[in-house]
């Protein structure tokens, strides 16, 4: 085990707000690492490489940059593997890491950990023509109104019903699926990554368990970090990019909605890894944590998870397309008119948890890639071919939603970005710790002697990993973004300010 | 099939309610009849789901009009059902009418054990009816013994206030039929807090009881009301005579002896044992109450809250029906009793399928609303003809709900969430328990089989509930993690998103 300083001459900064991982930092580093960070964040990611060398490692739990180095020693990974600002802990992958892999080199694999659980988690943003002062007095009774409408109940007193045959079908067809039931417009799907649907979708490679698990939960929008918010126009900072999305003015009124595949995706990944462990073993392939369970692209596993994990996609596009609906309905029926005089159009929708086949020039020369994306966002530039003819000049509207209750931004992608990050940016604060602060003060006596004649062993939690930095200040948004911007992978649109929050 | 089919379900709980509701949702060919004994019915509202398994939702009382009907109108009709010709499919009412059926559910719940029968000094509560009478002898007691440790104790002990009260528990900490006595030891701190009344808000219970109670009714006197919803004493004013919030005294590890009238308290020349700090001077009481630890406490009134039994009284005679050792009738994975045609849901019924390793039935709302409404698609599913797969609902034990609501910074509901074997129920002491606990805050306590998390006790602010849901139906093994999964400065929902 090496020492902090040890580790330390491996870590090199590089540019204003980036660092790079030498190889050797971990074993069987194919290429280098790479992490975005400015003064603040910085601090957090040695803060936490000290804390992990100190305690020898915790856990299954390692510091976001070792995360980023195991990641570089993957086979057929190529440039870097790449940590953004709110980059932080997560099952085998950091959230917040990029990874490519040559599609053309059979040792190239997929792996689940890269994707993470809540498969295409993300956030999808809708404008009106409302101004603040329309639903200032009204925010309270919107929001229990779009609350009603949110399905409820096992599966069958949703204004969505699904039944397994629907199901299958909404795996296959994603937002299609909405449209021909009427609960699309066409012109969403132009602002949807992928139009809503990827097409190697494969239901049937989909476990009955997970679609057990997806049924009840289709149209619903979970817990945790999942939330939909009436947000207004704090500030513009590009208007002709705004303009080109419907916004034209300070305090218009938008709605966010944030929600993902569920325990649907959680099934899915949860499959695909157990099966990858045994695939792993037969394929040889070794990888520096075991978390990082993955299996050659071309083999069985490789392209049964692929097509599995675009059917979870699907699923996540049919439930935010779902709830768009409902939040349609429900500014209408409140202000007593269509949502289209209410310009209620889809700005763009974004996945955060996804690996997707794409071409990217790679010491020049143009290559077929598989890119995981964990916890950030495809943020291609101006022109690039994938995105929507209103956003060609603009770039393609990037969504970042804040920790529920915080700020959120609308970003667009630059052609820096392609260059360094596989045309990829942020996805939103991290937010580990911030409601941590409060179990600090951890107390057990009197309840281990109510439990100890039981026989069983406790274990109890006590806390290693202890930030010298403010909690409050740890990963905060608007830092993240700011980082993004300074780096030139995204740059800065639209800053929104939540005025009502709909947990699901 | 033009002939529409008829269903009729018995019982305006919240099983009954939510079938008939269910019904005339997935029903197109149909006619829809709910009988309630009581003039009130149960309905959910605020139907929140936290996770895949749980939600959350406030019952409130309606008259029959509330009933939400989405698609086939339900007729709710007020009279008692006397009898039951399951091999006629015909229901005999107590205004003498005959109703036939073409699927039937029987919704109608449980009645409370009591300690005593036929002693006007012990009350169970159970329904709103009872919850009225209990309201208006308390106003003058001085002194309750509270003699049960379920919920409905739990939030008893923790609502009364103005005067004594005696928790007799036969466990050895409080709220043990829902938590372990380290959840207990962390309630034990609320027991004896000053109650918060500043609560806002109308009260949702008694806004029709007054006129819709006193009119009479034909209910008979056998016949229970429906049962209490989640968050029943929230608005309630229960307040004896005396100036103070709260004095509990518990006596553990114990049950009701006897019963003592003050007559035989005499004759027997009984000392009844003191009350440390009672400020109640009172030489006589209306009765007596012998615990089986020898204590004897004179009180004004006994409550007898330990739990339900079916209430099946008004089928068995005549029927075929397999009653389960608890004294309900045992369904099968479709909701089918041994009747054809013959479904059952909620208390009255006794799960009798093969269950799910993570599930288990207790006699709660979450689960009589689960099984209403699984009762119901079972019930057209078998009218169509079609297949039926068991309601994914039936996977996992899940149970949300609140206990002692106090003004802490904000207004503070201690959240209680139970996930499937949370007390380790059925696993023999082969497992691991990992915990954090923060005093009047959290309570977690994971529990972990062969690495593999199979439940949890969630209480307080967790915000863990949908990734633990997630990390128990995923059945990952967690075994590097082990106790840092609950590392305080890690947030894991986040790490397996």
């Amino acid at each position: 085990m090496r020492t902090y300083n040890e580790e330390l001459k491996f870590v090199e900064k590089s540019g204003p707000c980036g660092y790079h991982i030498r190889k050797g930092f971990v074993d069987n580093m194919k290429v280098e690492g790479y992490f975005y960070a400015n003064k603040a964040l910085e601090k957090l990611m040695f803060d936490e490489l000290k804390q992990s060398c100190n305690s020898k490692g915790f856990g299954g739990f390692l510091p976001g940059m070792k995360q980023i180095a195991n990641v570089a020693a993957l086979p057929g990974i190529v440039g870097r593997s790449i940590g953004l600002p709110d980059v932080h802990s997560g099952y085998g992958f950091a959230i917040g890491n990029i990874a490519a892999f040559d599609m053309s080199d059979p040792k190239s694999v997929v792996s689940p950990g890269g994707v993470g659980f809540d498969i295409n988690c993300g956030v999808r943003l809708l404008r009106t023509n409302l101004h603040l002062r329309d639903v200032e007095g009204l925010k309270e009774q919107l929001a229990q109104c779009l609350f009603d409408h949110i399905p409820v109940g096992v599966g069958s007193k949703g204004i969505i019903p699904m039944t397994a045959q629907n199901l299958e079908e909404a795996l296959e067809m994603g937002m299609d699926w909405s449209l021909r039931e009427g609960y699309a417009w066409a012109e969403d799907k132009e602002h949807c990554e992928e139009y809503g649907r990827m097409l190697q979708a494969d239901p049937s490679k989909v476990s009955s368990r997970a679609k057990k698990r997806g049924l009840p939960q289709l149209g619903t929008l979970g817990a945790g970090n999942h939330y939909a918010e009436i947000q207004v126009v704090e500030e513009i900072y590009d208007k002709y990019a705004a303009k080109k999305m419907g916004v034209d003015f300070k305090d218009q009124v938008c709605v966010m909605i944030h929600s993902g595949s569920r325990g649907m995706g959680h099934q899915v990944a949860t499959d695909a890894l157990v099966a990858m462990e045994k695939a792993m073993k037969r394929d040889q392939i070794d990888v520096n944590d075991r978390q990082l369970a993955c299996a050659h692209i071309q083999s069985v596993e490789g392209q049964d998870y692929l097509k599995a994990m675009a059917s979870a996609a699907n699923y996540a596009w049919v439930n935010r397309t779902s709830m768009t609906f409902l939040t349609r309905q429900a500014f209408a029926k409140m202000f007593n008119s269509t949502p289209d005089d209410l310009d209620m159009h889809v700005i763009y929708d974004v996945s955060h948890n996804i690996a997707k086949v794409e071409e990217h020039f790679i010491d020049g020369k143009q290559k077929t890639l598989l890119v995981h994306r964990k916890g950030s966002t495809r943020a291609f530039p101006p022109h690039h071919p994938l995105i929507p003819v209103d956003y060609q000049l603009t770039g393609q509207p990037v969504l970042i939603g804040g920790t529920m209750g915080t700020c959120s931004y609308v970003l667009t992608g630059t052609d820096q970005g392609m260059v360094e990050t596989f045309g990829t940016t942020c996805h939103g604060a991290g937010r580990a710790l911030s409601r941590a602060k409060s179990r600090r003060n951890l107390d057990y006596t009197d309840v281990l002697s109510a439990l100890a004649n039981q026989g069983i062993s406790i274990r109890i939690a006590s806390p290693k990993l202890v930030m010298e930095e403010a909690p409050e200040s740890y990963k905060n948004v608007t830092d993240v973004v700011d980082t993004c911007h300074e780096a030139g992978i995204s740059k800065k649109c639209i800053k929104l300010r939540p005025i009502a929050v709909i947990k699901g | 099939m033009s002939e529409k089919t008829r269903y009729v379900v018995i019982g305006g709980g919240i099983a009954g309610v939510t079938a008939a509701e269910t019904l005339s949702v997935i029903t197109e060919n149909a006619t829809i009849t709910l009988f309630s004994a009581s003039p009130l019915i149960k309905t959910v509202s605020n139907l929140i789901q936290l996770t895949q398994t749980l939600e959350t939702f406030d019952v409130e009382e309606q008259s029959f009009t509330g009933l939400k009907e989405l698609n086939n109108p339900v007729q709710v009709i007020h009279t008692t059902v006397t009898s039951l010709c399951a091999k006629d499919k015909q229901l005999f009412t107590a205004d003498g009418k005959v109703i036939e059926y073409d699927k039937l559910c029987i919704c109608t719940g449980g009645k409370p054990k009591l300690i005593s029968q036929d002693n006007p000094f012990v009350i169970g509560i159970r329904d709103t009816e009872s919850v009225q009478t209990f309201q208006q002898r308390v106003k003058s007691a001085n002194r309750i013994i509270i003699v049960g440790n379920g919920g409905i104790a739990t939030e008893l002990v923790h609502e009364l206030e103005g005067c004594e009260v005696i928790w007799a528990i036969k466990d050895k900490s409080i709220a043990h039929t829902f938590v372990d006595p380290g959840a207990g030891e962390f309630f034990m701190e609320y027991v004896n807090k000053v109650k918060d009344n500043t609560q806002e808000g109308v009260s949702k219970r008694l806004k029709y009881t007054t006129e819709e109670t006193n009119r009479k009714s034909p209910v008979q006197s056998n016949v229970m009301g429906s049962a209490l919803g989640p968050d029943w004493a929230t608005r309630l004013q229960i307040h004896g005579p005396q100036e103070v919030s709260h004095r509990v005294h518990i006596e553990h590890q114990v049950e009701v002896q006897k019963m003592i009238s003050p007559e035989q308290f005499q004759q027997l020349s009984m000392t009844q044992t003191v009350l440390d700090g009672s400020v109640v001077e009172s030489s006589t009481w209306p009765v007596y109450v012998q615990l089986t630890n020898g204590k004897v406490y004179g009180c004004d009134l006994v409550v007898s809250a330990t739990g339900v039994e079916p209430f099946t009284d008004l089928f068995l005679p005549g029927n075929d029906f397999d009653v389960a050792a608890d004294g309900g009738l045992k369904v099968n994975s479709k909701m089918e009793t041994s009747e054809p045609h013959v479904y059952a849901a909620g208390d009255v019924c006794t799960a009798c399928w093969e269950y799910s390793p993570l599930w288990l039935q207790m006699r709660l709302w979450t689960q009589a609303r689960q099984m209403g409404c699984y009762a119901a698609k079972c019930m057209v599913a078998a009218a169509k003809g079609e297949e039926i797969s068991m309601d994914f609902c039936f996977e996992l034990f899940a149970h949300a709900t609140t206990f002692f609501k106090f003004k802490a910074i904000n207004f503070f509901l201690l959240l209680v969430i139970l996930l499937g074997r949370f007390n380790g129920q059925g696993l023999q002491n082969d497992y691991e328990v990992l915990l954090r606990v923060t005093k009047g805050k959290e309570y977690v306590k994971a529990i972990l089989q062969n690495g593999r998390l199979v439940g949890a006790i969630l209480i307080g602010e967790t915000d863990l509930e949908e990734t633990f849901e997630n990390l128990i139906l995923n059945g990952m093994d967690l075994t590097p993690f082990k106790e840092n999964l609950l590392e305080p400065g890690i947030d894991v929902d986040d790490f397996f998103d």
